[in-house]
This record gives structure tokens, C-alpha cells and sequence, in this order.
């Protein structure tokens, strides 16, 4: 599949490749199927399958490639036609019934206007942009979409673009420009310093400053030291790192090499979800690559920086998102948090100093370096900066994955964007943060959405689900799913959490019932305070949130549950 | 004046003590007399924070955050607090979880009582077929000196969450059981059962493992497993074994397993 | 499993970082549980207590110590199935195949008498536009309503009478 042999010993061979990745994606007529997980379930595969058998036997001179997800998942399956010299054409809703008037059409150089979404001219990778031509003035642009016009695309600068199995098409966007350029003209201390100073925040949910962070262990004492990738997205509702991994891997490989480099260590480890086999496929992939071009393994351009990059699975468990644990789960341990201090910086797996950042935290590092610190804090809020991907789901209208600069309102994400209730019918709250959040009313959605507002609200950020809950969805019971969820996912090593929870949701199915008391709201009260104030790790003290905001902003709806049954 | 560890000084519920830097907080409070509950904390361990009855107030710049004292390490001019309205508030709730949990333990009726908790807000656990008998409180320890002192393995944590139980795997006996009864002796709440049967210990709690007891030549008294003490003739020290030769059994035994274990682990092999 | 693909197994993990999940959730994928014998040949394979490795599989929720049925199925539990009808799916699926809703550990997974069918739950599979969604041997289905539940069924086999059809069409919203 790759045109370059051997492995990339100079920046001149770096631009040899990325010739031969442009080509690919713009030389020859070209259809570009959506396939992530979610293309692949509603029959994107299907759909693949039968382009392919009506280009090769026609002998057709058409790329047939699979692509990752632009994000809007409501028009699923998506294809992309790319006409040499004209507008990329976004074709939504497309079905395997489709795939003959697709061929039809691009062979005569046109597109099925039935299927047209939108067009893109000219693309911004922020690494580089892409040209794509002038003409077909009739479709809409991009732009013009209201979904996508309100977004702005950092972290998915190449979701649905490239073919995330071709490191070909990842470096003919710019990509591992910046991991080259830091190895080869810039010593580790002014990459985290330019990290400092573009004032990112961890994307894991705590948004600790990623540049500190990185400091920190690079000045930890021990010469071994691990940087780890946190790809166990668990919250529920949150699939923005499985879409980020499936449709561009190797940004998370390049922000994972540069952080390596920074922190100085050759061990680096992406622990994954085993709930996402595509997305571990695809980085198994996506590493052989980059270790072909001799971008991971030994003495890397000749610098004599090494690293190599492991997989590391979970076995389903909420619990191992939190730091401790997840290390615990690496060195093969169940996933029992242990106190901190000391923190993963001291004392991480296998004792040595470690660093942990979410997949989103690492996307945004090759980006950075390319366009500066002072271009990323122009994006976002002052101490928000840079954008987040939120996965915007529920009963709303417009399902999808949604990237906005940080300190965007809740309003403008759940109304413009998502087009408001799915039906027609009203938006009554959203559920951000996951477990660890809780459900914000609509009358608090011009909340900018950044980490401090969040939690004011009395939710949080957590990894970027927003779950939306309509005029039909009762928030009791929502409090009882996820306490439900929380008391499953306990570890069951402290006791308000494991004892806590478990009585907490005998309260709640008791009150669902219809046969709760007055008394029974002030013991989930009482209950939720001691199980946030006194439990071990992140998973007890933030589990009652969705307990205690429906209790501050629905009381009535507990309320009414109790009047009917007495 | 001779080397020793550094000495600070601490404030407890405003009295000032001296303590060895590092030491926990918790072992500062006990020597001094001062009571604070707790459940998992077993000195030859390292502080496991699981049990959260040791919650205390720490002070600084006149701001206060909860913090478990088996894991807060003493520091010049720590500060902590170990009776505030919040930390009895917290602690009672704590009392009331842990009586619903383990119904049938009188060491934790007592303890809770002794802070004024005697009934629970909270539906009691159903405990009738319980090879721990509705005592047992999830601490660790027996699974922690099984695993880390003694090397047997033996049993583990099982489950999850509010499902989590301690027992051998498959709930079968185990025949990596030593039988040392080292378990039973650090379980803060006697959950745990063991008989010696004539030339068998069976260990009740782990799913019936029976374990050979080696017989006495001179009264044919049982007195400690047989593999055991296999293990510990084993160990090249041969003036172990010939000094504990005067002893009766029963004194052997608490010998032996004083000598071999006193290095690295406080308590004495369980017998009788 | 042949010697062959249990030393596979073992062999494509060089480094302890991982290594023991990743040889039981290859062990889980291949056999679809992880069989006793299995567990205690990694036991000596990897010099750890059958303890600690029975800890684990019954600590993460992706390993089973019961063999299932032929085909699996996996009902996705997540935010957006819920608020769009999870429970329901699981309560048809229940119902259809005469399973119970009772989980003893913790875990819920059962199997039908026939053999045929396990269902399972699980927390989340990242597919929450297409919500709900189940899985069955790995294909994803998505925006499943408890109508369109027998429909999946018969094609991996299932011969259901048109009894527990028509009852569940009537309470479905």
C-alpha cells in the first residue's frame, strides 16, 4: 500500500512521502467510504464491498478507499467523491443501492445529486491545507451546513478525509512534520515549554495543565519512565477517542512520539479499551507503519531518540480510567485504586515515573508545534484554550460528534448544532461527564462549556459525553441508571463506595416504585455527602452527581414519585 | 546524642507530639493513646486506605480536607483533627453501612457503639449461606499478608463492587493453602473459621481446604502443617530447628513461627 | 485449545506491560470463555497464582468462566441506548428467549437452554448514534426496537413462536 521504501532518515524524505500521499488523494478519481464503527453498522461495508466489485470488474481507473467519520453519524453511511481539480462532494445517507449511480456518475467526472450533501473546496488540516478545486456550483458548501458550520475542526482536522490504514495520506496532511522537526531542531525543553504555553488542559476530564504535567516527570527522579495513552474511554455516551483512533491513528501516534521525546523515555504504551476492536486494529496498523518509516523503534532520523509504542487492552472496567488503577490493570492487577500520594509521576507502573494523558491531549500536541502556542490560545476561552470533541447523543436531533472551540455554550451545541430535540420535542437537560457528571437544566444552557463552568453547574467535563434528555425521559430514573451504572463499575475495595452505592440504589428503585418517602430523600442526601466526601478514588467521590444535580434541579420530579405513592 | 530517624512534632486535636518523620498519623494517634476507628490498617502492611473509619480532619492555613490517617505520612508541624462535628457526621454513616454489611459481627456492634452508632438506617445484608458468617468487611488484610507475607496465595478477592467476596478460586479447596492461620489472626472482625479435626486442619472459611497436620513423636499432639514445617526444615539454619527440639509442642510451634516470620511479619502462626 | 494456539498466544506478548489482560482477552476472544484448565496453564505459564488470575476474570466484566452459547449477543447498556429504550431490547430479548433478568455476581450473562443464544450486557460499545444498539457475534445493529428483535434472531437461527411476537409488538411504544 505505501509508496516509500524504507525507513525516513531525513526532513527530504519526509517530503518525498508526502508527495506520494498527495497523490492519492488527489491524482485520480477517488470514493472515500466512511467506515468507522458506526459506518460499518449501519451497512458501510455492504456498500464497500459492492463499489469495489463495479470498479474492478469494469477495470475502472477509481481509488476506492475507506475513510474515517466525518461525525455526522444521523447521515451515515457518508462517501466522499473527489474529482481531480474539483470540490471534494460529501454524499450522506448513501446505501449499497446507490453504489452504481456513484460509479456512473464519477466516470462522466460528476456526482449523484441525489445523494449531495455538501462540498468542500479547499480543506484546513492545520498542518497543511488541502486544494481540492473550484466548480460544481450548485451543491452547497460545507459551510453552509449548519452542523458543520458552527464547528471547529482541531482534533478532527482529518476524520473522514484520509484513509486512517495509509500513513501515506497522514503525511501528505502535514502529519509527523512536527514529531520530525522536534527531534531533529528542538531539545525537549522547548517542546514542553511550547505545550506550557499554549495552556492545554488534560482532555481526560480533570484538565490538568498537559505541559506541567510532562515537566513533572521529566524531571521525576529514575532513569526508566512510562508515558501512557489513556484510550479507556468508559465513559457511557462517550465515543469521541474511538472515533479519533479509528479515522486518524497516527495523530495520536505523532502526539504520543512528541511526548515521549519530551518527558524522555523510549516506553510508550496506549492503554485501550477491549470494547474497540477497530480502533485497536487500526493502531496496530497504524504503529507497524510509523515503525517501517522508522518513526517508532531505534535511534529515530538518526537522532538517537528511541520509542517504541505497545498496546495494552482492558477487560471492561469503568473504574480503571482512573489513574491508579489503570496502572494497576498494566502491571495485570485487578483495578483497585490505591490513595495518592504518591502520584503516577513518582510512582507509576511498575513503580517508575508515569505519565498519563488522554488520547484528545496527545491529538492536540502535533498541531501546537506546528502552528505555535499563541495560535492555539487564540482558540477557545482564556484558561479553556484549544477545542474539545464532544459526542452529542440522546434524543436529539442532530447525533454526532461535535468539535467546538472550548467555553462554547451548551445552547449553541445542543440548539444549533444538534438542531434541538430529536421530533420536534423539547429539550428538558443534558447529562454531561458521564457517571462522574450530572444533568444540567435548560434553563442553565447558556452555560459556556469549559472546566469551570461545568462543574459550578454541578457537572463536569469528563471525557465529552453529552447525553441529551427530552420532555419524555424521567430524570429519577436517569439518577438511578447511572448510580446503577457507578455501583456495578465500583471496585468494591472502599465501603461508601461499595456499600454506599449499593444502598443508595435500593433508595432509588425503592422511590421508582412509587414507594418511597420523605425520608428517603433526606437518606440519599445524607448518603450522597458521605459517599462524596469519604470514598477512595474519583469513581466514589463524583458517583452521587447525578444524584444530588437531579435532586437540585428535578426535585419535583422525586417529589411527584413519592406524593403518588403514599 | 544517637543517630535515629528524624523527630518532628505533630498536632493532634491541638495537643502537640513528637513522631518520627514518615511514620502514619495513625500510629502517631494509637501510641499516644488517642482513639481513632479503623479496620484495614495492620502495621508489617502498607497502608491500604480501604476501610475509611480513620478519617480525620487535616489543617492547613486554617483550611480543612478529610483524609484517611493510615495514609497521611508525619510531617513537621502536620496538623489534624480527629473528632469535628463533620468527621463524627461522615464516620457514623460509615458505622451504619458497615453494620448492614456484616449483621452478625460483634466486633463491629461494639465498635460502632462505642461512637454512639447501634442501629443502621440501611437494609442488613442476607447472610445464610456466608462461609464468612455475615462478618466480613472487605478489609484485605487476609488476602494481603496470604499474598505478601506468607506467599500462599491462596485466596483472593473475588467479583466486584458489592459483589466482591474473599475465597479460594472456583470457591474450591485450595492446595496452595499453608494452613498457617496467619488470616484468621489479622481478620479485625473473626470472620474467618478454621477446626483442627485429629491430623487435619480444615480451613472452614476457604471452601473446606484440608490441610495435614504433622504429629508430635514425642506426645502426638498436632501442632503445625505438616508442608510447613517441610518448608521450614528446608531453610539452612539448622540451629533453628535443634534449639526448638527442647520445646512441647504447642511452645514450638509459637516458636518457630515467632523466628521465621518476626523479620517481616508481627503476628505468630495460627494454632488450636 | 491445541498447544499451538495457546504458545501463539502466549508468545505475542514480550512485555509484562499488558501482558497478563492481553493473554486472557485473547483466551476470552478464541473460546468465547476462559475454561479452567486454560486459566491454570497461564498460572504456571506466567508464574502467577491461580488467585490473583481468579481475581481478575471475575473483577473486568470482559471475561466469562461459563461457556456460552453459540451465538452472543450483547446488549449495549450505555447513556443514549438508555434514554432510548435499552431496557426494553433486553426485556424482549428476555422474554423471547425465556431468560431471566437475575445476575448472581455481578455479572449479567445467560444462556438459552437450547444452547443457541447468550445474552450479555455491556456498558458502553461507542456506537451511541445509532442508540440503542446490541451486538450478535460481533455484527452491530443499530436503532434495534423490540420489533425488529425477532427479525435478528431468525437469522442466526432462531425459530420463535409468533405468540412472543405479537405480546411484546402490543406493550412496545
Amino acid at each position: 500500500m505505501t509508496g516509500f521504501v524504507g525507513p525516513i532518515e531525513t526532513p527530504e524524505d519526509l517530503s518525498k512521502v508526502r508527495e506520494i500521499g498527495l497523490s492519492k488523494l488527489l491524482n485520480r478519481p477517488r470514493i472515500a467510504v466512511g467506515l468507522s464503527t458506526c459506518g460499518i453498522a449501519v451497512g458501510g461495508e455492504r456498500l464497500f464491498a459492492r463499489l469495489k466489485e463495479i470498479i474492478s470488474s469494469g477495470g475502472y481507473n477509481i481509488a476506492l478507499v475507506r475513510v474515517g467519520c466525518i461525525g455526522f453519524c444521523k447521515e451515515e453511511p457518508i462517501v466522499n467523491i473527489t474529482i481531480p481539480g474539483k470540490p471534494l462532494v460529501i454524499l450522506h445517507q448513501v446505501s449499497e443501492n446507490d453504489a452504481e449511480a456513484i460509479v456512473n456518475a464519477v466516470l462522466k467526472g460528476g456526482v449523484p445529486d441525489e445523494k449531495v450533501l455538501c462540498k468542500v473546496s479547499s480543506w484546513d488540516h492545520i498542518t497543511r491545507t488541502i486544494i481540492y478545486g473550484t466548480g460544481f456550483e450548485q451543491i452547497p458548501d460545507y459551510h453552509d451546513i449548519p452542523f458543520f458550520s458552527r464547528q471547529t475542526k482541531v482534533i478532527l482536522r482529518d476524520a473522514g478525509f484520509i484513509n486512517p490504514e495509509d500513513i501515506d495520506e497522514y503525511i501528505a496532511v502535514g502529519g509527523y512534520q512536527a514529531f520530525v522537526s522536534a527531534v531533529s531542531s528542538r531539545t525537549p525543553e522547548e517542546v514542553i515549554d511550547i505545550v506550557k504555553q499554549s495552556d492545554l488542559r488534560g482532555r481526560g476530564g480533570a484538565g490538568f495543565p498537559a505541559g506541567l504535567k510532562w515537566e513533572i516527570t521529566r524531571e521525576a527522579k529514575g532513569h526508566l519512565k512510562y508515558i501512557v495513552c489513556n484510550a479507556d474511554e468508559g465513559d457511557p455516551g462517550a465515543y469521541m477517542n474511538r472515533n479519533e483512533m479509528e479515522s486518524d491513528p497516527h495523530m495520536l501516534i505523532e502526539g504520543l512520539l512528541i511526548g515521549a521525546y519530551a518527558i524522555g523515555t523510549s516506553d510508550a504504551l496506549i492503554y485501550i479499551r477491549a470494547e474497540y476492536p477497530l480502533a485497536i486494529e487500526r493502531l496496530r496498523k497504524a504503529i507497524d507503519q510509523a515503525r517501517e518509516y522508522g518513526l517508532v523503534g531505534e535511534n529515530i532520523l538518526g537522532t538517537g531518540f528511541s520509542c517504541d509504542i505497545q498496546l495494552a487492552t482492558g477487560a471492561g472496567a469503568f473504574v480503571c480510567g482512573e489513574s491508579t488503577a489503570l496502572a494497576a490493570s498494566i502491571e495485570g492487577k485487578t483495578g483497585r485504586p490505591r490513595p495518592r500520594p504518591p502520584r503516577l509521576t513518582d510512582k507509576g507502573i511498575w513503580g517508575r515515573p508515569t505519565d498519563l494523558n488522554n488520547v484528545e491531549t496527545f491529538c492536540n500536541v502535533p498541531v501546537i508545534l506546528t502552528r505555535g502556542a499563541e495560535w492555539y490560545r487564540g482558540i477557545g476561552a482564556k484558561g479553556n484554550t484549544g477545542t474539545k470533541v464532544f459526542s452529542l447523543v440522546g434524543k436529539v436531533e442532530n447525533v454526532g460528534m461535535v468539535e467546538v472551540p472550548l467555553g462554547t455554550t451548551l445552547d449553541t451545541i445542543v440548539s444549533e448544532i444538534g438542531n434541538g430535540g430529536a421530533g420536534g420535542k423539547s429539550v428538558k437537560a443534558v447529562q454531561t461527564g458521564g457517571p462522574s457528571g450530572g444533568c444540567i437544566p435548560a434553563r442553565l444552557f447558556d452555560t459556556p462549556v469549559d472546566f469551570e463552568h461545568l462543574n459550578e453547574a454541578g457537572s463536569m467535563m469528563g471525557s465529552g459525553g453529552i447525553v441529551v434528555m427530552d420532555e419524555d425521559t424521567n430524570m429519577v430514573d436517569i439518577a438511578r441508571y447511572f448510580i446503577n451504572f457507578a455501583t456495578s463499575e465500583s471496585c468494591g475495595k472502599c465501603v461508601p463506595c461499595r456499600e454506599g452505592l449499593k444502598h443508595t440504589l435500593l433508595i432509588l428503585n425503592k422511590v421508582m416504585a412509587g414507594k418511597g418517602t420523605a425520608a428517603d430523600l433526606e437518606m440519599l442526601e445524607s448518603l450522597s455527602d458521605t459517599i462524596q466526601a469519604t470514598s477512595l478514588c474519583g469513581l466514589g467521590q463524583t458517583a452521587p452527581n447525578p444524584v444530588l444535580t437531579t435532586l437540585k434541579y428535578f426535585r419535583e420530579e422525586y417529589e411527584a414519585l413519592i406524593s403518588e405513592g403514599t | 546524642m544517637t543517630e535515629g530517624p528524624k523527630m518532628v512534632t505533630v498536632t493532634i486535636n491541638k495537643s502537640q507530639y513528637r513522631a518520627e518523620e514518615g511514620e502514619t498519623m495513625l500510629s502517631v494517634a494509637m501510641r499516644n493513646g488517642i482513639d481513632i476507628p479503623h479496620l484495614c490498617y495492620e502495621e508489617s502492611l502498607d497502608p491500604y486506605g480501604a476501610c475509611r473509619l480513620c478519617m480525620v480532619d487535616h489543617v492547613t492555613c486554617g483550611k480543612r480536607t478529610m483524609m484517611t490517617a493510615c495514609t497521611m505520612r508525619a510531617k513537621e508541624g502536620l496538623e489534624i483533627m480527629t473528632d469535628t462535628p463533620e468527621i463524627v457526621k461522615y464516620r457514623s454513616t460509615l458505622f451504619e453501612l458497615y453494620l448492614s454489611q456484616a449483621p452478625k459481627s460483634d466486633v463491629i456492634k461494639k465498635m460502632a457503639a462505642r461512637y454512639g452508632v447501634t442501629k443502621t438506617r440501611f437494609l442488613k445484608k442476607i447472610v445464610h449461606d456466608d462461609p464468612l458468617g455475615g462478618k466480613c468487611i472487605l478489609c484485605g488484610l487476609c488476602v494481603r499478608v496470604c499474598d505478601e507475607i506468607m506467599g500462599g496465595s491462596a485466596i483472593g478477592f473475588i467479583n466486584r463492587g458489592p459483589s466482591t467476596v474473599v475465597n479460594t478460586p472456583f470457591f474450591d479447596e485450595n492446595p496452595a493453602c499453608l494452613g498457617c492461620g496467619t488470616c484468621a489472626k489479622v481478620c479485625p472482625t473473626h470472620a474467618i473459621e478454621i477446626e483442627d479435626q485429629g491430623d487435619t486442619r480444615v480451613m472452614k472459611s476457604w471452601s473446606g481446604t484440608r490441610i495435614k497436620l504433622q504429629e508430635c513423636p514425642d506426645c502426638g499432639q498436632y501442632f503445625v502443617p505438616k508442608a510447613m514445617l517441610e518448608e521450614i526444615q528446608s531453610i539452612p539454619d539448622p540451629g533453628i530447628i535443634d534449639e526448638l527440639k527442647t520445646l512441647c509442642p504447642a511452645c514450638r510451634a509459637k516458636e518457630i513461627a515467632k523466628s521465621v516470620f518476626k523479620s517481616t511479619f508481627q503476628g505468630s502462626v495460627y494454632h488450636g | 485449545m491445541n498447544d499451538t494456539t495457546f504458545h501463539e498466544i502466549i508468545s505475542r506478548y514480550h512485555s509484562p506491560s499488558g501482558r497478563t489482560l492481553g493473554i486472557l482477552r485473547d483466551i476470552q476472544i478464541q473460546e468465547g470463555y476462559i475454561p479452567r484448565e486454560l486459566l491454570n496453564r497461564v498460572s504456571v505459564e506466567l508464574n502467577e497464582p491461580v488467585s490473583r488470575l481468579y481475581s481478575l476474570v471475575t473483577f473486568y466484566s470482559f471475561f466469562s468462566l461459563h461457556p456460552v452459547g453459540e451465538h452472543m449477543i450483547t446488549v449495549c447498556m450505555g447513556t443514549p441506548c438508555h434514554v432510548r429504550g435499552a431496557e426494553k431490547i433486553l426485556e424482549t430479548l428476555q422474554s423471547l428467549l425465556q431468560l431471566s433478568g437475575e445476575s448472581k455476581d455481578g455479572k449479567y450473562s445467560q444462556t438459552t437452554q437450547d444452547n443457541m443464544f447468550t445474552v450479555e450486557i455491556a456498558r458502553c460499545f461507542g456506537a451511541c448514534s445509532m442508540a440503542p444498539v446490541l451486538h450478535v457475534d460481533g455484527d452491530l445493529y443499530g436503532y434495534v426496537t423490540p420489533e425488529k428483535i425477532p427479525d435478528i434472531l431468525s437469522r442466526y437461527g432462531w425459530k420463535g413462536t409468533g405468540i412472543s411476537q405479537s405480546e411484546n409488538r402490543s406493550d412496545a411504544r
